[in-house]
């Protein structure tokens, strides 16, 4: 009898205690009193944030998308905040980018994205609208975030409807990366700007004298620049369902997959440009690659080589200069954040500390706040300083960024990825593929803004 | 538990209710009860609603009745591409798995002293092989300067096959690794080859039967109801199959590996159509149930079970 019932009460108690463990998660933070008098001094008093920056034991999270060197500076970042902060403790997450997002969404399903989320310009908008991101504006006003040394057109990039919902972590732009050694060894020179035919023609040589092939992946980025140059935007033209750049850019795709010096489709699926860590620049498969300035460093650090930076390639007879100065990403901090000021708090110090951007060392690009960037430039490596020297030059020619991106970019990126794939492996000619992506791109765009 | 300190006074105490055979039976299983509730049947409940909505998980639904499933089957020919990539994959790993797992079950049913070290040791991939360490070894192995490659480079064949670019064999590396993992099936095969009498094989020993006879007029007639457990249980196995093709492939070449779980998975969460993404796996659970039906009503046909001779 009274093994029964010593049997059941476990069992009780082990079915609540599972219960509990599932739900702790999800509750605020357990409110440890520590020191009041630690740093409550400095926190001003802002009205309409909760109490819980006042000395108690705050836990923050915070998740971005980035890759090795991205995540170890982060990290040390994140830990020499703490120490400096004894009552904040910031649990961190991090994936690539494709992931990252899968994961953010499934994160907003359930209520609970991380109080500082990691942003990109093109996701920015689709999170505004829904109403995830909180409203930094009141924090810059309020001095929290401080913003005196940070040029205008910056904190502009992360405004939706007039109000800051994001802060860009610096600024980049688009690039081409080439193996100097290789480039060296057949002896060509690079110019500032190559067009698309040009690099076709110099990646012809290369390959003769070196074996190096040519990488030319296409992509949503290369969609948009070809776009830009035609004298358009992307999204502009996919949504009414015009065809004139979408012909340049899939011609340009076939035209690069015929040629035995560019690299061949099944070695570029293998290879994934889209993870730092596998692009095949960094094995020596290719000479070159097209990304974004701030991956300069990291893709310098993984290939281990002296690698050069030049222009991404633009398009003969260009109407326009497709190059533009993009916010490389940004911090947003979620509207069901509970530590809303703490959170902003973290976000100030990481753009406007100098001992702070000399642990990132403008890995996320060049920090927006122009006191650090040159505070911190001389202490750069040789990767970073090429790369604060590209986004100077760039500056000077940029034309303003495309509109942030609509909703359903994601699945038109997709399908523009397997259309050009399709032309690479040489199952579809350039004209079927502008034939199929534009009609459907323009389906999935009118079914998004439902 | 609480309650359970409170000292009885007229009625029954909580201890006398829950010490009724009854009620302790439930208590015992309410963990399981709860969790099942909590993280199986509600959000079945929930997916099936949502898969007649417009549901972009930052917006809050819109009903729009049988709309997702008229897409599916009309306006979404990569749908009944990755069902067919998936039906691919069923057809031939599924099959195969099993064979091997007969092989080896055969091979390990005669006790020696190794033979639980090797039980053991090919028990192994069935554990680890969905994780996402064994698929980026996949990856790796399979890689153009992979160690498959080498190892064929060293017999002389062409060694430079770009095995998960090319359409061709980017699916076979994922049904490779299916196979690989055939020790849950072939732990099973192997109790289900221990039942069989060892009087059945004498007696055709006896009577002239070669091994060959003896295995195809004894054993796989004997095996058939284990060979149909395994069946339907690696059937619904290979229908789930997520990893292979999220970690190794990302469904490339042109979506020739990309499973049906995976676009599934980018409808709900990489293009943010949930909504969609319900419906498509309500389908996957019809389509999984018919085929199991279908097995069942077969079974008389072939499934020999001892007590009906």
């Amino acid at each position: 009898m009274k093994k029964r019932i010593l049997a059941t009460t476990l069992a009780a108690i082990l079915a609540a205690s599972s219960l509990a463990a599932c739900g702790s998660k999800t509750e605020p933070t357990e409110t440890t009193k520590a020191d009041a008098a630690t740093t409550a001094a400095t926190t001003a008093a802002s009205t309409d944030t909760k109490p819980a920056a006042s000395g108690d034991k705050v836990s923050l999270s915070l998740c971005w998308w980035g890759n090795q060197t991205r995540n170890d500076v982060t990290k040390k970042a994140v830990d020499l905040y703490m120490s400096k902060n004894p009552n904040v403790d910031i649990k961190v997450e991090f994936t690539d980018w494709s992931g990252y997002w899968d994961k953010l969404s499934a994160m907003a399903a359930g209520g609970n994205l991380p109080d500082i989320i990691q942003m990109d310009y093109s996701y920015l908008n689709q999170y505004q609208k829904s109403g995830q991101l909180a409203d930094l504006s009141e924090f810059m006003s309020s001095g929290v975030i401080d913003t005196s040394k940070i040029p205008e057109s910056i904190i502009k990039s992360g405004e939706v409807d007039g109000k800051t919902y994001a802060l860009s972590l610096g600024s980049n732009a688009p690039m081409m990366v080439y193996d100097k050694a290789v480039v060296e060894k057949a002896g060509v020179t690079i110019p500032d700007q190559l067009t698309m035919d040009q690099l076709y023609d110099l990646g012809k040589t290369i390959s003769e004298k070196t074996g190096a092939k040519t990488l030319y992946d296409g992509g949503i980025n290369m969609m948009q620049i070809m776009a830009r140059a035609n004298g358009s935007h992307l999204f502009d033209e996919l949504s009414t369902g015009k065809e004139d750049s979408m012909k340049i850019y899939f011609n340009t795709i076939e035209k690069f997959a015929k040629s035995d010096a560019s690299i061949s489709a099944d070695l570029l699926a293998e290879k994934n440009p889209d993870v730092v860590e596998t692009k095949p620049i960094i094995d020596g498969t290719t000479w070159n690659d097209l990304s974004l300035s701030n991956q300069f460093i990291s893709i310098s650090k993984t290939a281990g080589r002296e690698l050069g930076i030049t222009m991404f390639p633009t398009i003969t007879d260009a109407k326009v200069q497709p190059l533009y100065l993009k916010p490389s990403m940004f911090f947003s901090i979620a509207e069901s954040s509970k530590n809303k000021e703490e959170a902003a708090k973290f976000i100030d110090w990481f753009t406007n500390s100098t001992e702070c951007n000399e642990i990132l060392l403008a890995e996320r690009g060049i920090p927006i706040n122009t006191e650090v960037a040159d505070a911190i430039k001389p202490k750069a490596d040789a990767a970073a300083q090429t790369v604060f020297d590209y986004v100077a030059k760039v500056t000077e020619i940029a034309t303003p960024i495309d509109a942030p991106d609509p909703s359903g970019k994601g699945e038109v990126e997709a399908l523009g990825k397997t259309v050009s794939e399709a032309v690479r492996y040489g199952d579809a000619t350039a004209d079927d593929a502008v034939g199929q992506f534009v009609p459907e791109a323009k389906k999935i765009l009118e079914e998004a803004a439902k | 538990m609480k309650n359970n300190q409170m000292i009885p006074k007229r009625k029954k105490s909580v201890g006398q209710i829950l010490n009724t055979p009854k009620v302790a039976g439930y208590v015992f299983i309410l963990p399981f009860i709860i969790g099942f509730l909590a993280f199986m049947a509600i959000p079945m409940i929930l997916s099936l609603g949502f898969s007649f909505t417009r549901y972009n998980i930052l917006k809050s639904p819109v009903f729009i009745g049988l709309e997702n499933y008229k897409t599916m089957f009309t306006a979404d020919p990569k749908f009944w591409k990755v069902f067919g990539v998936t039906m691919y994959y069923v057809l031939f790993s599924v099959p195969l798995r099993l064979i091997m797992a007969l092989a080896v079950a055969m091979l390990l049913v005669k006790s020696t002293k190794l033979s639980g070290f090797y039980r053991a040791v090919y028990y192994l991939p069935s554990i680890i092989g969905s994780s996402v360490a064994v698929a980026i070894l996949w990856k790796r192995m399979f890689a153009s300067d992979g160690v498959v490659n080498a190892l064929l480079g060293i017999v002389g064949l062409p060694s430079d096959l770009a095995w998960l670019g090319r359409a061709d064999t980017a699916i076979w590396t994922l049904i490779i690794l299916a196979i690989w993992q055939f020790g849950s099936s072939m732990l099973i095969f192997l109790s289900g080859l221990k039942q069989i009498p060892v009087s059945l094989y004498e007696a055709a020993t006896v009577d002239g039967a070669n091994g060959i006879q003896r295995f195809f007029k004894i054993t796989i007639p004997m095996l058939t109801p284990t060979i149909f457990f395994n069946l339907i249980n690696q059937l619904i196995n290979g229908f789930m199959a997520f990893t292979q093709s999220y970690i190794i492939t990302q469904g490339k070449p042109r979506d020739t590996t990309l499973f049906y779980t995976v676009y599934m998975y980018q409808n709900s969460f990489t293009y943010n159509k949930l909504g969609y993404g319900c419906a498509m796996a309500w389908f996957m659970v019809f389509v999984v149930g018919m085929l199991t039906l279908v097995l069942f009503k077969t079974q008389k046909k072939w499934v020999h079970y001892e007590a009906e001779g």
